[in-house]
């Protein structure tokens, strides 16, 4: 009971002293912002609380250029208007600290000691990509938050709510769309049974020696109850909330929040690997062959992991974004928050030493992109022609994302979150 | 061409009477249209020198300036010190030293006036500033007022962009008669179109300035301009040198190497997660994490 309470406090502490760092650096932003010439604040923040000012004005959000996703992030920043222009900052950081208490829970849920659960939940609140993003105005931990929510509705048989979370989350950001294929696979009839919550893996138990489930079993039925239910609620949502907004904001709405991301070819410097061959052919335009091509290693890679992975979920939408990110046309460091918010669900299956395989893997990470920026660097802020130095250097972290995902995968224990002995009985 | 060849500055002189409805706006030529630029794109819809330069020459009241000309002999000195690039690599500003003067006797008999340095940069193809960043600097006092017009698109390269206008406004003090204004203006390089060398060249023209001057309690709801053409105002440049901003370009001879090592990367790579997945252990390796 003590133990148990200790336990708690100890989680109480890391929440509270996360949430008093986050205040801090929202009020050193404020600072920053007024006294130095280099902002604190993420340029899309000062977008986004432009769309919402347009909001409360009664104008469409898209009149503020550059403003490229849903209304709902712009409505949701409308009291930064009215009660302050920090707002949107406490509420990103706020979904920042649930994410901590989710990631908390799903690993509850799956029996992981508390010891590792504090350990893994340090991980995500004491990364300083995740802590600096929510304070300089990202929206990324909202849709980290609603992925981890779908997440625990998913691990409890919540089908309903969940699917109306994941309506609303591919609305906001789309990407999500890559987790329909394993959650779909994971809706089994033997899993989800009327009024029945699902039986979860004890991360303690004794595994059934059973072979690596390769996705849908064979008595697949993709018009099971559970599927229909799940598949119908998310498409509603997200054809609901596309229609309202197509109905408000009419094209503009369809071309910067959804066409815009589907379609986009960023000529500019990214981490891409496909960034200098778009820059050297955007002066033609691609065929559709080439768009094909360029989109098959990315359709391979995640459908074999989804194939190989799927009822081990959480490791499935991890190693899943990786490979998405990393054979993206476009990177950029804001999308690394989408993985390292399913990288604590994963690390207590991990048989990854941190000495000094996992101290390798991450230099090797941080290095390749380090090695990157400075080539970045050398031509942004330097004038120079490096072009093939950087376009080698995003091979280069190309091949560091590559070696640490398959480092990971082959590390990995693998664990079906959902007691697959279910079905012999 | 010479800098000081193209250095067409017109100083303009606009008079209007404080008062509620009419402090910052321009005469009826120019409708109540904020900035001089904003005019110029209610009739135009691209941005050609030529056509600029007949719009200010022709579409600014040149007529009602008698009154400070004629009974006052105003004929401000205005002067373009210097011009300078400052930065490295993509984000640069473009510095402009101006100069305007007004002689102490003359101008002891003029009523009280308030004035304004009004600095139009038409921006060449490939560089662009921030609409934000300009209001940013507006927000924090460096500037009264400034505008972006054009194509003020932050992400398309050169090829895909049309040029843009940037209008300031600087306010003078009004107790002093001889002001020194240095303007740095942020300026962002568009990706450049493809080229043989690594580098293409911008060169920057000149700016056109202003000056807009408004008389206080005048009863007559006049205004007026005068512009370097007309005979009576002064005007230097000197020690202006062309500006030039050379950005890294993509190589041509590059285009089939890198494409091809892209593409055969990619598949390497999701090669080798295919090979690691047909290699993971199976569940065997689970009991054995557990026992460890």
């Amino acid at each position: 009971m003590l133990e148990g309470s200790m336990k708690a406090l100890n989680f109480r502490s890391l929440i509270i002293f996360s949430a008093f760092l986050r205040v801090f650096l929202i009020v050193y932003g404020e600072w920053q912002d007024t006294h130095m010439e280099v902002r604190y604040t993420d340029v899309d923040y000062l977008v986004f609380s432009d769309a919402a000012a347009l909001i409360v004005s009664g104008k469409s959000p898209y009149k503020r250029s550059t403003y490229r996703y849903s209304p709902l992030i712009a409505f949701l920043l409308t009291p930064n208007s009215f009660i302050h222009q920090s707002w949107g900052k406490f509420l990103f950081s706020a979904s920042d600290l649930l994410v901590g208490c989710f990631i908390r829970k799903i690993l509850k849920l799956r029996g992981v000691p508390e010891n590792l659960c504090i350990y893994s939940v340090i991980v995500w609140l004491f990364n300083p990509f995740t802590f600096t993003i929510g304070t300089r105005g990202n929206c990324e931990p909202i849709v980290c938050a609603i992925i981890l929510w779908v997440i625990i509705c998913l691990m409890k048989g919540n089908l309903f709510q969940g699917a109306i979370w994941y309506g609303v989350v591919v609305h906001m950001r789309i990407y999500p769309i890559i987790y329909a294929l394993p959650i779909v696979i994971i809706l089994d009839p033997s899993h989800f049974k009327p009024n029945k919550k699902p039986i979860i893996t004890n991360w303690n138990s004794k595994h059934p020696k059973t072979h690596l489930t390769l996705g849908p079993t064979k008595s697949f039925n993709p018009f099971s109850r559970s599927r229909i239910l799940f598949s119908l609620t998310s498409a509603s949502v997200f054809f609901l909330f596309t229609g309202i907004f197509f109905y408000l904001y009419e094209w503009e709405f369809l071309h910067e929040a959804l066409l815009y991301h589907l379609t986009r070819t960023d000529p500019r410097h990214n981490f891409s690997i496909y960034f200098y061959h778009i820059y050297l052919n955007y002066e033609r335009q691609f065929s559709v062959l080439e768009k094909l091509v360029s989109f098959l290693p990315q359709l391979m890679v995640q459908l074999l992991l989804v194939f190989r992975f799927a009822h081990d979920f959480s490791f499935c939408f991890f190693v899943q974004t990786v490979a998405f990110v990393a054979f993206n046309k476009v990177i950029t460091a804001q999308y690394f928050v989408w993985f390292f918010c399913l990288l604590p669900l994963i690390l207590p299956w991990t048989k990854m030493k941190l000495k000094w395989e996992g101290v390798f893997c991450v230099s090797f990470w941080i290095g390749a992109q380090l090695h990157w920026l400075f080539w970045g660097y050398m031509l942004e802020f330097k004038g120079k022609q490096v072009f093939l130095q950087l376009w080698a250097a995003s091979l280069l972290f190309f091949a560091a994302n590559t070696y640490v995902m398959i480092t990971i995968i082959l590390r990995h224990t693998y664990s079906p979150v959902f007691n697959l002995s279910q079905k012999t009985k | 061409m010479e800098f000081h060849l193209k250095l067409g500055i017109v100083l303009s002189l606009l008079v209007g009477i404080i008062d509620s409805t009419h402090s910052s706006s321009y005469s009826s030529e120019l409708g109540s249209h904020r900035y001089i630029t904003e005019a110029y794109f209610h009739k135009h819809n691209t941005i050609i020198d030529q056509v600029f330069q007949d719009f200010i020459t022709n579409n600014l009241p040149h007529d009602s300036c008698e009154m400070l000309q004629t009974k006052h002999n105003f004929i401000p000195k205005l002067s373009l010190l210097g011009r300078n690039l400052i930065g490295e690599g993509s984000h640069r500003r473009l510095t402009s030293s101006i100069k305007i003067k007004i002689h102490q006797e003359i101008s002891s008999n003029l009523p009280s006036l308030s004035c304004k340095a009004i600095v139009i940069e038409r921006l060449p193809s490939g560089v662009f500033a921030d609409p934000f960043e300009l209001q940013h600097l507006t927000q924090r006092g460096v500037f009264t007022d400034a505008s972006a017009f054009g194509d003020t698109d932050l992400e398309s390269p050169t090829i895909r962009a049309n040029r843009s206008i940037i209008e300031i406004h600087m306010d003078l003090n009004p107790k002093n008669n001889n002001w020194e204004l240095k303007i740095q203006l942020p300026l962002h390089a568009r990706y450049a179109p493809l080229g043989e060398y690594g580098y293409t060249r911008i060169e920057f023209g000149s700016p056109d300035l202003f000056l807009q001057c408004t008389i206080e309690g005048d009863p007559h709801n006049k205004s007026c301009l005068i512009s370097t053409n007309d005979n009576d105002v002064s005007l230097t440049s000197s020690n202006v040198a062309s500006i030039l901003w050379e950005v890294p370009s993509g190589i041509m001879e590059h285009t089939k190497i890198v494409s091809m090592i892209t593409f055969i990367s990619a598949f390497v790579s999701a090669f080798s997660i295919f090979i690691a997945c047909v290699y993971y252990p199976n569940t065997e390796s689970y009991i054995n994490f557990k026992q460890s």
